[in-house]
């Protein structure tokens, strides 16, 4: 089966359109809309977006390596995103991510064997003055430390 | 994050419950005042008007926003666009997303006054893809505007059809840089564009188009509103108004702070902030985002928060992002936890800053993890030349600053990780 | 391999420049010079001899500006700009040999090669690759590099016969725009960011476009190989000669690059009026009938005997014809020089020239270089008046020139023509079965011109002398016509 909007994405991929003078200026919410549907972004899916903006699928390929938080493989349920840029890294955010590698026992970059959690380290958050800070999936959690990690693993499930 | 505690021109609604809805916006004087006097005077008009109140560009380089906009070519036949840059990504700074997240209708009222200065009909609003609060607040406030007439077709009943649209990002910090955000929107990758043309005559889809921080435009309602010589009361003569600043590291009260320009870092440190956590004394200060030279604990003691002032001190004003550092940081460690940072956001477009960028963060790894040498400082410095003023873009710069300065500022932190005996090994060349 | 045009060569100037003639004065290097308004930095110097370094700039495609290699100073900007972007202007003093300039070059190298294998002795580019001359002329210092490389894959089949190394790499996007702007095919992308960037297809996709020979030729390093060329030869082992496509009536201006007898590739030749700087892969890779399948000496009913003694058996064969039995067939990849002799051959004999065609295959043609008809000089033997084969008469003999088409030979047995004698470079069904066989050498070894579809009149030369005993299709026929007594040339040819 080839990837395909559901009518309710179909509706906003058409919507999307009508924002821009071009088609291939809607390809960054074009492809955050197949992520919100499918989870990640498949090659096939590509090549659908790319037939549906006309350009070329290597272009399509081009733009979502370009980026860091299109998913071209599958993440956890939870994708855990541990800011590591200076302000959260002062304030001992490198502690938090080798707390979460021991605790769900994968690295940077991988998901868990029952695919709940997702770990990576992402750069700046904009969430300095609330340090360390981390995203899960695309929600903020600030001012944490082990304890409060722990309770929001717990939380997840 | 802490409101600031004087109320002044950008933050005026933090703190007031639900103050991203329309009804408090317009219960709290929103959409009222600023529009019909914008509405009453020609666009030149208001453009005059942001000329003398002297208001300069927040996202980084300070530019003089009246004087930006008057540089928008007329009657090419082409439309003007007006992109909203929201793609704030510089380490140490979360200024815009208080504003988006608190008071987006704020914005979207400059939105109206530039879009109406500059004679444009679509704005779009660049929005960083991790600002998944942000975006639903501005979104909403729009859907909002929309159904008010704010927005559409007659903007409050006036013969002037403003859209905006938002363009979410997906994690590129490059696209803070202003024609990397044109190539985003446009083609999908931003990689910076070689500049001339400038965006102001060819922009987004080759017309004319002004690209404004938040922050700058979250100013204008009070500036139209109140006026240039209002507006004018805070700050010094050339760094007229007020600013948001980012306080973030070891300090006991970190938030977003809105001060008159001119004001003391130390002060804001000090007094605002309440000092340095756990007794700790002070080592080190970005003043502006983590792309910007350093400060030691003795050029914070006379250091104003001013684009003039900062340059003074051998750094600049940037976005407003202060990291405060205390004694007990490596500034090695510090330096490398950035350079991997400019590495990582890199967009490999130019040889210096491509392969520049890797190299310099290599070796300071090699530093912290096996020591290094006298020559390794040596290194640094001469790869930081030659990356800076060299590319298309200020990224290289913007990691090159930093080395430089954490090198002449701090030698003895980099001295601490030098190796005992012998030199690095050298790879031949053919 | 580098495919550019050094000073002078360039006659007509692409772009914008065509319409805009206004003279600007500038001075570069302390020279005052004039360049048309428009003009680059770069190609202005460039047009006075000036050569400043660059690795992303190329005539043919689109201005990117990521190497940084051409950088300059320009006095009254306080920053180094790129020369390759920076338009002339009036009053304009370029420097393009200064300490700083240098500095920048030799820094630009030095970034370039931290990442690079340095591979140098197991590279097919060396010899003809940029890093390699930059880093003679500029870099020339020890590494400083100590720190581990980015490391990339080494062997990617891109398809099209292109082989890709990504370590090799400098992102220059050559390559990129080709398919972008030329071939418009658009497979090729930098992937990723940084210092990890890749050029790469969409994975599990080739490069497959008619034109893809081309990014070989354009990258300026060791990243884009041929298939069919590489670990063939050392650069520096070729000689070059210029030439013409014989693909198809399009006359793509080459080169053909040689050892000995023995063609290594043909690249193609900067020609604004034919083909700018590009060929297509069906011609370039059109030459191994150049180097395989040939005949070399000539031969009676598959015995080699000596040219006089097969010669004095053709005088004899048409010493028993009548003029109107016998018939001359020329072919469409043969020089204007040889169908003027050919047909100068018919008047002096009385008898009738046909001419044979390669017949139109898949792809037939495109938006771009490649036309219809796969002969090199259709145009030409029209010119001559020569006739279609479908004009023979039953039971004519032939002498046939270069060989048939499938089709021209299905029509001489249909009428029970009979060819005498053969005249050919390279070995066929025919060549078997006729009983006088001469071998004559292929373009590659003589020199002559090709009227193209659309009338231009173009040279090639010889690259080397005729192969084995072949001699050129002039020198057989002042033979033959020294042996019919009766039948004296009434001209002299020239050859």
């Amino acid at each position: 089966m080839l990837f395909q909007f559901n009518a309710q994405n179909q509706k906003k991929f058409e919507e999307l359109l009508s924002h821009y003078p071009t088609k291939v200026a809607a390809l960054l919410p074009t492809l955050w809309l197949v992520q919100e549907q499918e989870g990640n972004i498949s090659f096939e899916a590509m090549e659908v977006v790319a037939n549906l903006l006309d350009v070329s699928p290597a272009h399509v390929y081009s733009v979502a390596t370009f980026y860091t938080m299109y998913h071209l493989k599958p993440v956890g349920k939870h994708h855990l995103q541990v800011c590591r840029t200076l302000s959260c890294a002062l304030m001992g955010s490198e502690n938090l991510l080798e707390h979460f590698k021991n605790k769900l026992k994968i690295n940077e970059g991988e998901v868990t064997p029952d695919g709940r959690f997702s770990l990576c380290a992402v750069e700046c958050l904009a969430s300095c003055g609330t340090a360390p800070a981390m995203m899960v999936n695309e929600t903020y959690h600030e001012n944490l430390n082990v304890q409060k990690v722990d309770q929001i693993l717990k939380e997840l499930k | 994050m802490n409101a600031p505690k004087k109320q002044l021109v950008l933050t005026n609604r933090v703190g007031i419950p639900d103050s991203h809805t329309l009804a408090v916006y317009q219960k709290t004087g929103g959409y009222s005042k600023a529009l019909s006097k914008t509405f009453s005077q020609t666009p030149d008009g208001v453009i005059e008007e942001v000329k003398n109140s002297g208001l300069r560009g927040r996202g980084g380089a300070g530019f003089a926003c009246g004087m930006k906009w008057s540089f928008v070519p007329k009657n090419t036949g082409k439309p003007t666009y007006l992109c909203v840059n929201a793609d704030e990504s510089e380490p140490g700074t979360f200024k815009d997303r208080l504003l988006l997240e608190k008071d987006p209708h704020q914005l979207i009222e400059g939105i109206i006054i530039a879009c109406y200065a500059i004679n444009c009909h679509t704005a779009y609003i660049y929005i960083r893809g991790e600002f998944d609060l942000s975006y639903k607040r501005i979104h909403k406030a729009i859907e909002e505007a929309y159904a008010q007439g704010i927005l559409g077709k007659n903007v409050l009943g006036k013969n002037y059809a403003l859209n905006v649209y938002i363009h979410r990002g997906a994690g590129a910090y490059i696209c803070g840089e202003e024609t990397a955000l044109l190539e985003s929107i446009e083609e999908g990758k931003g990689q910076p564009r070689i500049k001339p043309p400038f965006p102001a005559v060819v922009g987004l889809f080759g017309c004319p188009t002004i690209i404004n921080n938040v922050e700058t435009l979250s100013a204008l309602p009070f500036i139209l509103s109140e006026g240039a010589t209002a507006y004018k009361k805070w700050g010094t003569e050339k760094s007229p108004g007020t600013k948001l600043f980012s306080v973030s590291g070891h300090i006991q009260k970190p938030g977003v702070y809105e001060l008159p320009l001119g004001y003391s870092l130390k002060k804001l440190i000090e007094e605002n902030c309440g000092g340095m956590t756990a007794g700790k004394k002070l080592k080190a200060v970005i003043p502006g985002g983590s792309s910007v030279p350093i400060l030691t604990a003795k050029d914070v003691e006379t250091m104003m928060l001013d684009y003039e002032s900062a340059i003074a001190h051998g750094s600049m004003l940037g976005s407003g992002g202060v990291i405060v550092m205390n004694e007990d940081v490596d500034m090695v460690w510090a330096l490398k936890n950035l350079t991997r940072f400019y590495a990582h956001e890199s967009c490999g477009q130019c040889t210096p800053c491509r392969e520049g960028t890797g190299w310099v963060d290599k070796i300071l790894y090699r530093m912290l993890h096996e020591g290094g040498t006298n020559e390794d400082l040596n290194l640094l410095t001469d790869i930081s030349h030659n990356m800076m003023g060299k590319t298309i873009c200020v990224l290289a710069d913007a990691m090159a600053m930093p080395v430089l300065s954490y090198i002449k500022k701090f030698p003895d932190d980099f001295r601490n990780h030098f190796r005992r005996t012998g030199s690095s090994p050298r790879a031949k060349v053919i | 391999m580098i495919l550019e045009i050094t000073s002078g060569e360039q006659e007509v100037l692409p772009g914008p420049r065509l319409f805009n003639m206004a003279k600007i004065k500038l001075k570069i290097d302390d020279r005052e010079i004039e360049a048309e308004a428009g003009t680059t930095v770069l190609e202005a110097a460039k047009a006075v001899g000036i050569e400043i370094p660059h690795y992303c700039y190329h005539p043919g495609l689109s201005i990117d500006g990521n190497c940084r290699m051409c950088l300059v100073e320009i006095e009254k900007i306080p920053k180094p700009v790129i020369s390759c972007h920076t338009r002339v202007a009036e009053g304009m003093v370029v420097k393009t040999q200064t300490e700083n300039v240098k500095k920048m070059r030799n820094s630009v190298m030095e970034f370039l090669l931290i990442n690079h294998p340095l591979d140098c002795p197991t590279c097919d580019q060396a010899g003809e690759c940029r890093l390699q001359d930059y880093y003679m002329q500029y870099d020339r210092i020890a590494s400083r590099f100590a720190e581990e490389k980015v490391h990339k894959n080494k062997m990617v089949d891109l398809g099209a016969g292109v082989m890709l190394d990504q370590e090799r790499c400098i992102a220059c996007s050559r390559c990129v725009r080709f398919c972008n702007e030329v071939s418009k095919t658009g497979e090729l992308v930098l992937a990723n960011r940084g210092d990890h960037v890749t050029i790469t297809t969409f994975p599990g996709k080739k490069l497959s476009n008619p034109y893809a020979g081309n990014v070989v030729d354009i990258c300026p390093v060791g990243a884009l190989t041929s298939n069919e060329f590489r670990f063939k030869k050392r650069v520096w082992f070729l000689s070059k000669t210029e030439s013409v496509c014989t693909g198809c009536s399009r006359g793509c201006a080459i080169e053909i690059h040689f050892e000995a007898s023995k063609v290594y590739r043909l690249i193609p030749r900067f020609n604004p009026q034919v083909n700018s700087y590009w060929m297509c892969d069906e011609g370039r890779h059109g030459f191994h009938f150049v180097n395989e399948n040939r005949i070399l000496k000539p031969t009676k009913n598959g015995v080699e005997i000596s040219a006089s003694m097969a010669i004095s058996y053709l005088a004899g064969e048409i010493k028993n014809l009548s003029p109107a039995s016998l018939g001359i067939v020329a072919h469409a990849t043969l020089s204007n020089e040889v169908l003027s002799i050919l047909k100068e051959l018919g008047t002096s004999l009385g008898t009738q020239v046909f001419f044979s065609r390669n017949e139109p295959h898949n792809p037939l043609s495109d938006h771009f270089l490649m036309t219809k008809d796969k002969n090199p000089n259709q145009m030409g033997i029209n010119h001559m008046g020569f006739k279609p084969l479908s004009e023979l008469t039953q039971g004519q003999s032939l002498i046939v020139i270069n060989g048939l088409s499938k089709k021209d030979g299905e029509l001489v047995t249909q009428k029970k023509a009979k060819v005498i004698a053969l005249f050919s470079a390279n070995e066929s069904e025919l060549s078997k079965n006729c009983s006088l066989v001469f071998p004559i050498p292929t373009f590659a070894e003589q020199n002559g011109h090709f009227t193209n579809g659309d009338g231009l009149v173009q040279a090639f030369k010889a690259a080397f002398k005729p192969r084995g005993e072949s001699k050129e299709i002039g020198v057989y026929l002042h033979m033959l016509l020294a042996q019919l007594e009766d039948k004296k040339p009434r001209v002299a040819f020239g050859i």
